[in-house]
C-alpha cells in the first residue's frame, strides 16, 4: 500500500487538520495550488514525479488543466502558452529533464511571460536515481532566471507561492530548483487556503514584438531582461526567504542553502557550535547588500552548500568587489567536497577544518554489513522485460553473433545492464539508444541492437529513428512496451487510450509511429511467449535495415493490481521429482521469486506473481516448474 | 532531543507505510517529526531503509552512530541497518528471510542466521522476533511491518503510546484490511509481552528508557 496524499486537504476549504504530513513534492503541489494555478504540465523524472502524482489525483476536482506531456521540452511549451493566455502554470520535472527544455527554458526568459510561470526541477545529489548529479543552479545565470530553493516541506510550499507571486510581478518565469532530500523529505506543514479559480478557456491576445523571438525583437528583449534583473536583485536583498538564524553572536558565520542548512543545522546544534547562519532561499540573484553586511560583522565566514561551489564564487565576488577582507572558507579551497550530497557528519568534518569544534571526534567509519550480499534493485517478478532480454540474449547465443553492441536507454530495463543479462554498452540520456546506435552503425561492422521503452520511445527515440531509416543504416530496435511510464510509477504515455484520471484519450501504436518513418521490419511480439519471441528476434537480426521489434506486454506492477483485485493470481512451484538442478532458472532467469535452500530450487510464493515464463521450456527445460495448487 | 528510527528491508515489504504510520503517532502525540522516504530506481526489490526522526532536527539524514531504534524487516537488510546504531540503540529483527538473486544467481543460498549473528551482530542488541509467522497467524504474510511496529510498541521503544498508532492504523487502512492489521499489531505487542515475562536472569529486554 502506498500512502499518498489525502486528496480531501486539496479541497476543504476549512484548514481544520494543520499540520498535515507532507512530502516536499506533495507540498509543492499544494503550494501551486494555493498559488491558484490552472494548468501544470511534466515528463515524470525522480526525484520531481510525486508533484504530478499528487496533482493528477486533485487535478479534476479543482478544475486545473493537468497533462503528462511527451517530454519535458512539450511540457514547457505548452505551459508557457497558458501563461501567457492568462493562466498562472506550473511545469516541473527531474534535473536531467531541464537539459531537454532548455530551448525553450533559455527563450520565454527573454520574452517574458504574463500569469506566473514557475518551473520546478529537482536535483539528485549523490544520484539515488539519476545518470549524473548535474548541479541545475548553474542554469539560472544561463538563462538569466530568478532561482529560489526551499530547505524543508513547509517552505516548499510556502516559496512556491512567493515564486509564482514574483513570477507574476515581473513577467519573467521563476526557477524552482529541489534536490532529491528536499523532495523526498516528508515533514510537518501547516497548509493554507486554496483559492477558487477561474477555470474557463481564455482569449490570447497577440503581442509580437514579445513573443515572437526573431532577432529583431530579441536585442531588445534581452536588454529589457538585463533591467529587469536589477530589479529583481533588490527584491532577494529583502526577500524574507532569506533570513539570519540568530542575533550575529559569533565572529562565525555560514552562508548556506537548501538542504545543505539542514545539514548545517544538525551539526551546528549537536556540538553547541555558536555560529550566525545566513540561509538564503532566492539564490538568483543573491541577495548582494545581505551577504556583504554579513561578511563585514564575521571574521571567518563559511559557505556550506552541496554541489558546485556556484554560491561560494559569487560570495568571493561580492567580498572583491566591496573590499570586505573577511575569510570564506569553502569548496574552492577543498575545505568541503565537490561530490555528492552534504549530510551533518560530512559538515562536522569540514568545519572541523576551518575552526575548533569541542568535543569533535571523527566517528568511526562504518565497519559492519559491507561483505553481505548485494540487494541492488532489479526487474520485478513477472517483469516483461526479463522475458525480451532472456530472449535476446539466447537468440544473439544462437544466431552466433560475436561481440554484439547492446544500446540502451532509460527506464525500468536499463536494470538489464546487470547479470545475468548484461545487455547493455551504452547508457546516455533519454532516446539516446537509438540515436547512439546510427553512430554504431555506421563506424562499426557489429551487430547494433538498441533496447528503449514505450515512453522513452516517444519522448526522444522518434528523430533518432528517423535518422537511421533515412540514412539506410543497419540496426534492430526492440521497442520494450509495458504500456507505462514505469520506473517514476506507472504514470501514463502517448501509447494509453486512457488518461491519468481514466479519461479517453488518443493512443498512438507505436506500430504506426514506425512504419510511418518508412521502416519495413516490423514485427510485434508478447515477451511471455518466449518461443515466438525467439523466432522473430533471429528472423530480425538476420535482416539487413532497419528492422523493430515491439515486445508489448502490460508493466506487471499494472497487471498484478488487476489480478490481485479480481483474486486471480495463481502463483508457480517446482516439482522436486522433475527438477534436473540445470540451475538455468536461477541462474539465466533470474526472477527474484527463485531462490536455492538445502540443494533444492524453490519459489517464494509470496514474491512470485504467477507469470509462468519460468515454466516455459525454453527456461525449465524438465518442465518441472508448475501452478501450485 | 531527537528520537532517530530507521526501517530497513526489501522494496515491497511496506516500508514506506511503517515510516509513515510511526510518523503520523508521533505528531499525534504532538511531537515534531521529519522522514526519509526512496523513490524510483532504489524501490525495485532493492535494500531499501526508511528514516523517522522525531523531535527537534532540521534534515532526515540520521548523523553516525545517532540512530536510536533499528526495525529490520528482513534479516540480511537488519545487518546492512546496524551500522547506524549508536552505543545505546537497539534493533528489532524480523526473521523473515527475501533471498537477494545475486545469491542464487551464483548458486549460493542464504547464510544461516546464527552465522550472520556472529559475524555482523558487533555487540548490538538484536532481538530477532518471527514476525513472518506472527504476520501470518494474523492473516496476511504482508502484515510483518505492523507486526514490528507492535513488537517496539510491546518494549516501549517509541516515544508515543499505542492508542495514537492504533488511531492512525484506523485512519490509513480500509475496513477490509484494517482487521488484519489491527490483530498483528496485537500480536506483536503481546509477542513482547511474553518476551518481558520470560527473560533469563542474564539476559535484558530492549526498553527506550533503560
Amino acid at each position: 500500500m502506498r500512502y499518498m496524499a489525502d486528496p480531501i486537504q486539496f479541497t476543504e476549504s476549512k484548514i481544520e487538520k494543520n499540520p498535515v504530513f507532507l512530502l516536499g513534492n506533495e507540498a509543492i503541489a499544494r503550494g501551486a495550488v494555493e498559488a491558484g494555478i490552472e494548468f501544470a504540465s511534466s515528463y515524470p523524472g525522480t526525484p520531481s514525479s510525486e508533484v504530478g502524482d499528487t496533482l493528477s489525483q486533485v487535478a479534476d476536482k479543482l478544475g486545473i488543466k493537468f497533462l503528462y506531456s511527451v517530454n519535458e521540452k512539450v511540457a514547457l511549451e505548452s505551459a508557457f502558452a497558458a501563461s501567457i493566455s492568462g493562466m498562472r502554470s506550473l511545469v516541473f520535472m527531474k534535473h536531467v529533464g531541464l537539459n531537454v527544455a532548455s530551448d525553450p527554458f533559455v527563450s520565454t526568459v527573454y520574452t517574458g511571460i504574463r500569469s506566473g510561470l514557475v518551473i520546478m526541477t529537482a536535483d539528485d545529489p549523490s544520484m539515488f536515481s539519476s545518470q549524473n548529479e548535474q548541479d541545475n543552479r548553474h542554469y539560472a545565470d544561463l538563462a538569466h532566471i530568478p532561482m529560489i530553493e526551499p530547505s524543508n516541506p513547509q517552505e516548499a510550499k510556502d516559496f512556491m507561492k512567493e515564486a509564482f507571486e514574483l513570477s507574476e510581478k515581473y513577467h519573467i518565469p521563476v526557477l524552482f530548483r529541489t534536490t532529491t532530500r528536499v523532495s523526498h523529505m516528508r515533514g510537518l506543514v501547516n497548509v493554507g487556503e486554496i483559492p477558487k479559480i477561474k477555470g474557463t478557456r481564455r482569449i490570447f491576445e497577440r503581442e509580437p514584438k514579445r513573443f515572437v523571438s526573431l532577432p529583431v525583437n530579441a536585442i531588445g528583449l534581452k536588454k529589457m531582461l538585463m533591467e529587469k534583473l536589477g530589479e529583481i536583485a533588490m527584491e532577494s536583498d529583502m526577500s524574507s526567504m532569506n533570513s539570519v538564524s540568530s542575533d550575529m553572536i559569533s565572529k562565525i558565520g555560514a552562508i548556506t542553502s537548501g538542504s545543505a542548512y539542514n545539514s548545517l543545522m544538525d551539526a551546528v546544534v549537536s556540538h553547541s557550535i555558536e555560529m550566525d547562519v545566513l540561509k538564503i532561499g532566492f539564490t538568483n540573484p543573491l541577495p548582494k547588500t545581505r551577504i556583504a553586511e554579513f561578511l563585514r560583522k564575521h571574521e571567518k565566514v563559511v559557505v556550506v552548500e552541496e554541489l558546485d561551489p556556484y554560491m561560494e564564487e559569487k560570495i568571493r565576488t561580492i567580498a572583491q568587489m566591496n573590499g570586505i577582507r573577511t575569510s570564506i572558507y569553502g569548496k574552492l579551497d577543498g575545505y568541503f567536497p565537490q561530490l555528492y550530497e552534504l549530510n551533518p557528519d560530512a559538515v562536522l568534518q569540514s568545519l572541523a577544518g576551518v575552526i575548533n569544534i569541542p568535543g569533535y571526534i571523527q566517528p568511526n567509519s562504518p565497519k559492519n554489513g559491507s561483505d553481505l550480499s548485494p540487494r541492488p534493485p532489479v526487474l520485478c517478478p513477472g517483469c516483461p522485460h526479463r522475458g525480451t532480454y532472456y530472449a535476446v540474449k539466447r537468440s544473439v547465443r544462437m544466431s552466433n553473433i560475436k561481440k554484439p553492441i547492446y544500446a540502451s536507454d532509460i527506464g525500468c530495463y536499463s536494470l538489464g545492464t546487470y547479470d545475468p543479462f548484461d545487455e547493455a554498452d551504452t547508457i546516455i540520456s533519454m532516446g539516446s539508444s537509438i540515436g547512439v546506435a546510427n553512430g554504431f552503425s555506421m563506424v562499426t561492422d557489429q551487430k547494433v541492437i538498441a533496447f528503449i521503452g514505450d515512453s522513452t520511445f516517444y519522448h526522444s527515440g522518434i528523430p533518432p529513428l528517423i535518422n537511421a531509416v533515412h540514412n539506410n543504416l543497419d540496426m534492430l530496435v526492440v521497442i520494450m512496451d509495458n504500456a507505462t511510464t514505469a520506473m517514476t510509477g506507472q504514470q501514463p504515455n502517448p501509447g494509453n487510450e486512457l488518461d491519468y484520471d481514466g479519461k479517453p484519450v488518443t493512443g498512438i501504436p507505436i506500430e504506426n509511429v514506425v512504419r510511418g518513418i518508412g521502416v519495413k521490419n516490423v514485427s510485434v511480439v508478447d515477451p511471455y511467449d518466449l518461443k515466438a519471441s525467439l523466432i522473430t528476434i533471429n528472423r530480425s537480426l538476420h535482416q539487413a535495415g532497419v528492422s523493430v521489434i515491439i515486445s508489448r506486454r502490460e508493466c506487471a506492477i499494472n497487471r498484478d493490481r488487476k489480478l490481485r483485485k479480481k483474486g486471480e493470481i495463481e502463483i508457480y512451484t517446482v516439482n522436486q521429482d522433475k527438477c534436473g538442478k540445470c540451475m538455468n532458472c536461477v541462474e539465466n532467469f533470474s526472477c527474484p521469486a527463485l531462490f536455492i535452500e538445502n540443494g533444492e530450487i524453490q519459489i517464494n510464493p509470496t514474491i512470485c506473481d504467477g507469470c509462468g515464463v519460468c515454466a516455459e521450456p525454453l527456461v525449465c527445460p524438465f518442465k518441472a516448474i508448475e501452478v501450485k495448487n | 532531543m531527537t528520537y532517530n528510527i530507521r526501517l530497513a528491508g526489501v522494496g515491497g515489504q511496506g516500508i514506506i507505510t511503517a515510516g509513515t504510520i510511526i510518523s503520523e503517532a508521533a505528531k499525534r502525540s504532538g511531537q515534531k517529526v521529519i522522514m526519509s522516504e526512496i523513490h524510483g530506481l532504489s524501490q525495485r526489490g532493492g535494500s531499501v531503509t526508511v528514516d523517522v526522526r522525531i523531535g527537534d532536527c532540521y534534515g532526515s539524514i540520521i548523523p553516525q552512530n545517532s540512530c536510536d531504534l533499528v526495525i529490520g524487516l528482513e534479516l540480511m537488510e537488519t545487518f546492512r541497518a546496524i551500522e547506524s546504531l549508536g552505543n545505546v540503540g537497539t534493533a528489532l529483527m524480523s526473521t523473515e528471510k527475501i533471498n537477494p538473486i545475486s545469491l542464487s544467481m551464483h548458486r549460493k543460498e542464504y547464510p544461516c542466521f546464527e552465522d550472520l549473528m556472529e559475524k555482523y551482530s558487533m555487540g548490538t542488541k538484536i532481538y530477532p522476533v518471527e514476525a513472518g509467522e506472527i504476520a501470518m497467524e494474523a492473516g496476511s504474510s504482508k502484515a510483518v511491518n505492523i507486526v514490528m511496529i507492535g513488537v517496539a510498541l510491546g518494549f516501549n521503544l517509541f516515544p508515543m503510546n499505542t492508542s495514537e498508532v492504533v488511531h492512525v492504523l484506523k485512519d490509513t487502512f480500509p475496513e477490509k484490511k484494517l482487521s488484519i492489521n489491527m490483530k498483528a499489531l496485537e500480536l506483536g505487542i503481546a509477542w513482547s509481552g511474553r518476551m518481558k515475562t520470560h527473560v533469563h536472569e542474564n539476559s535484558t529486554v530492549p526498553n527506550r528508557n533503560s
